[in-house]
């Protein structure tokens, strides 16, 4: 007890307890980070190539930590076999069918395994199955890819080059656009024109706004109720009004139609010797005769006049016509 | 060279006796305190300051080359590696190497020329126990506190210069910091501070309790036990690394 009342021991006391509690945090920040406490499961994959990949990488899915590597082996020719820990939080997030990949946490990170993909259908993973891989593009592969990029770039600048040469040269159209000064008089004329028309398009933009707008009007005021426009289009009893008159026009038409059809039936026969009409029309003998009776006829009518006016004047006849003189005069 | 491998035996030989003297009883609990506190406590301040600065002017220092590659998220990590890896315990050792180192050399040695350790012997007191082996224990084990009190404060002095350019808050500072570590990285650096703080005690003390020609032979003592303490630390940074670096 003496000791303890010791300053000095006490001082001890706390410098260490205080050292000790810092060491204490720092392993369990540490091991809650590393996740050294959590349960986990083996999981294995075998790589042809893992790039690097170290024992402690990190294992993730869909970007967060669920492992870490725990042994890389080669298990037969160009065949890597990669232990896994993973958390068994994450058992339910991961399928048979899912994928792994080597990949890396930023542009010149370290190398960690990305697990992805999968169908629920598949199942939840389990205690020592094997993932498959995916062999992802290395370092070299990108920068392979990135050499044939760079080649096409030199090539598409090189045509650049020799375009730009072209046009500050004056030839061809873009050349002549930039370099004559004539092509950018009669451009900007041009585009004076443009601007005009633009501003007559502007005009005909808004008439055709107010020509909308009657429109909408005139089709509102059809489709009001009242007017016979709108009667004529919603009224069905109108319609088959009208309907009833087109087809009494259409048995008119027919009517007329036959009429014309039988007027020139009877034209036709008109234009025809075989009939009388028809002879008397067109035979010019006929005509000639007709004309020689009709004369013969005047001629006969004129001596019947003559006859019958002698007649009045007989003896037989005179007492009834002196009668009948005389009761017209009564 | 007779004299260098002369010494590597005498040495030997001082070391052997310690680790006889320090399981044997009787236990000099109170002295081993009272040494603890004179290696532990009394050294706080000066640790506490320097891992501050430590920890400040690295991260000042490494922000233009990852600023560079617009890296300067990574300052946590890196700090983390380089403060808990090696900064720490090779800065909290030299610290104390010159400290505690030259003090524990020159108080033997003193004690030594005035035939004071003689005087114990007479009076039928173990000086070896008492004096030599409570300095290498206190050494031994306050080294590991103090490693860790350096890169506890050598990361907040870290956090203070990032979190004024950065904005970085505390917690992802931290986590940050601590995903690039792992615990090997910390059982590396506390089996380091075990090594240099019982080089340590060991350099002061064989240094002291073999001084000779009066006061010179004080202050010879006292410049020999830091700068053997801290050549060996050197040696035995590389050699740590090494091993580790095998084992990783």
């Amino acid at each position: 007890m003496k000791l303890f009342e010791n300053n000095q021991t006490v001082k001890v006391g706390i410098f260490i307890f205080i050292g000790l509690l810092i060491l204490m945090v720092t392993i369990f920040t540490l091991g809650g980070q590393k996740k050294t406490f959590a349960k986990t499961f083996v999981v294995n994959a075998y790589f042809k190539d893992v790039s690097g990949l170290q024992s402690g990488g990190n294992i993730w899915l869909s970007g967060v930590k669920i492992g870490t590597v725990k042994k890389i082996s080669f298990q037969s020719d160009y065949q890597v076999q990669v232990t896994m820990h993973i958390e068994n939080d994450a058992k339910e997030y991961i399928h048979k069918d899912s994928k792994a990949k080597i990949g890396s946490d930023g542009l010149i990170g370290n190398k960690i395994i990305i697990i992805y993909g999968g169908t629920p259908a598949a199942g939840h993973i389990v205690e020592d199955d094997v993932l498959s891989v995916e062999n992802g593009l290395s370092t070299d592969d990108m920068l392979a890819t990135l050499q044939v990029s760079n080649k096409n770039f030199e090539a598409i600048t090189t045509d650049f080059k020799s375009i730009s040469k072209k046009i500050d040269s004056g030839e061809g159209t873009l050349g002549a656009l930039l370099n004559d000064p004539t092509i950018a008089v009669k451009l900007n004329e041009t585009m004076t024109d443009l601007q005009l028309t633009v501003a007559n398009l502007k005009v005909v933009s808004e008439n055709s706004k107010y020509v909308i707008s009657n429109f909408q009007e005139f089709s509102s005021k059809i489709n009001k109720p009242g007017n016979s426009i709108n009667d004529l289009v919603a009224d069905t009893l109108m319609y088959s009004s009208i309907n009833k008159s087109l087809t009494e026009l259409r048995k008119a038409a027919g009517s007329v139609n036959q009429f014309a059809a039988n007027l020139s039936t009877a034209s036709g026969k008109l234009n025809d010797k075989d009939n009388a009409v028809g002879l008397l029309l067109n035979d010019p003998a006929s005509a000639a005769s007709m004309k020689n009776t009709l004369k013969n006829l005047e001629t006969s009518s004129y001596k019947l006049d003559e006859d019958l006016e002698a007649l009045q004047h007989n003896f037989l006849l005179r007492r009834y016509f002196k009668k009948k003189e005389k009761g017209k005069l009564d | 060279m007779d004299a260098f491998f002369g010494d590597i035996y005498s040495v030997a030989i001082f070391i052997l006796q310690f680790f006889k003297e320090a399981f044997s009883g009787p236990f000099e609990f109170k002295e081993i305190v009272n040494q603890c506190y004179k290696v532990g406590s009394k050294s706080l301040a000066l640790v506490s300051l320097t891992g501050l600065v430590t920890g400040i002017v690295f991260t000042t220092q490494s922000r233009p080359s990852l600023s560079v590659f617009g890296a300067s998220s990574w300052l946590p990590s890196l700090v983390a590696i380089a403060v808990i890896r090696a900064l720490a315990p090779l800065v909290t050792a030299l610290i104390v190497a010159g400290k505690v180192g030259s003090n524990i050399g020159a108080e033997l040695g003193s004690m030594k020329v005035t035939e004071q350790i003689d005087a114990m012997e007479v009076s039928g007191t173990n000086p070896f126990k008492f004096l030599v082996t409570t300095r290498i224990i206190a050494t031994t084990f306050m080294m590991p506190v103090l490693i860790l009190y350096t890169g506890f404060v050598g990361m907040m002095g870290s956090f203070l210069n990032v979190y004024q350019n950065e904005s970085t808050s505390f917690p992802a500072f931290f986590k940050s910091a601590f995903s690039s570590i792992v615990f090997l990285d910390i059982y590396a650096s506390l089996f380091k501070a075990l090594c240099f703080g019982f080089t340590i005690g060991v350099a002061g003390c064989y240094q002291g309790y073999n001084a000779q020609n009066g006061t010179q032979g004080v202050g010879r003592a006292a410049n020999l036990a830091v700068v053997i303490s801290m050549y060996l630390i050197f040696i035995e940074e590389i050699t740590i690394v090494q091993l580790i670096n095998t084992i990783r």
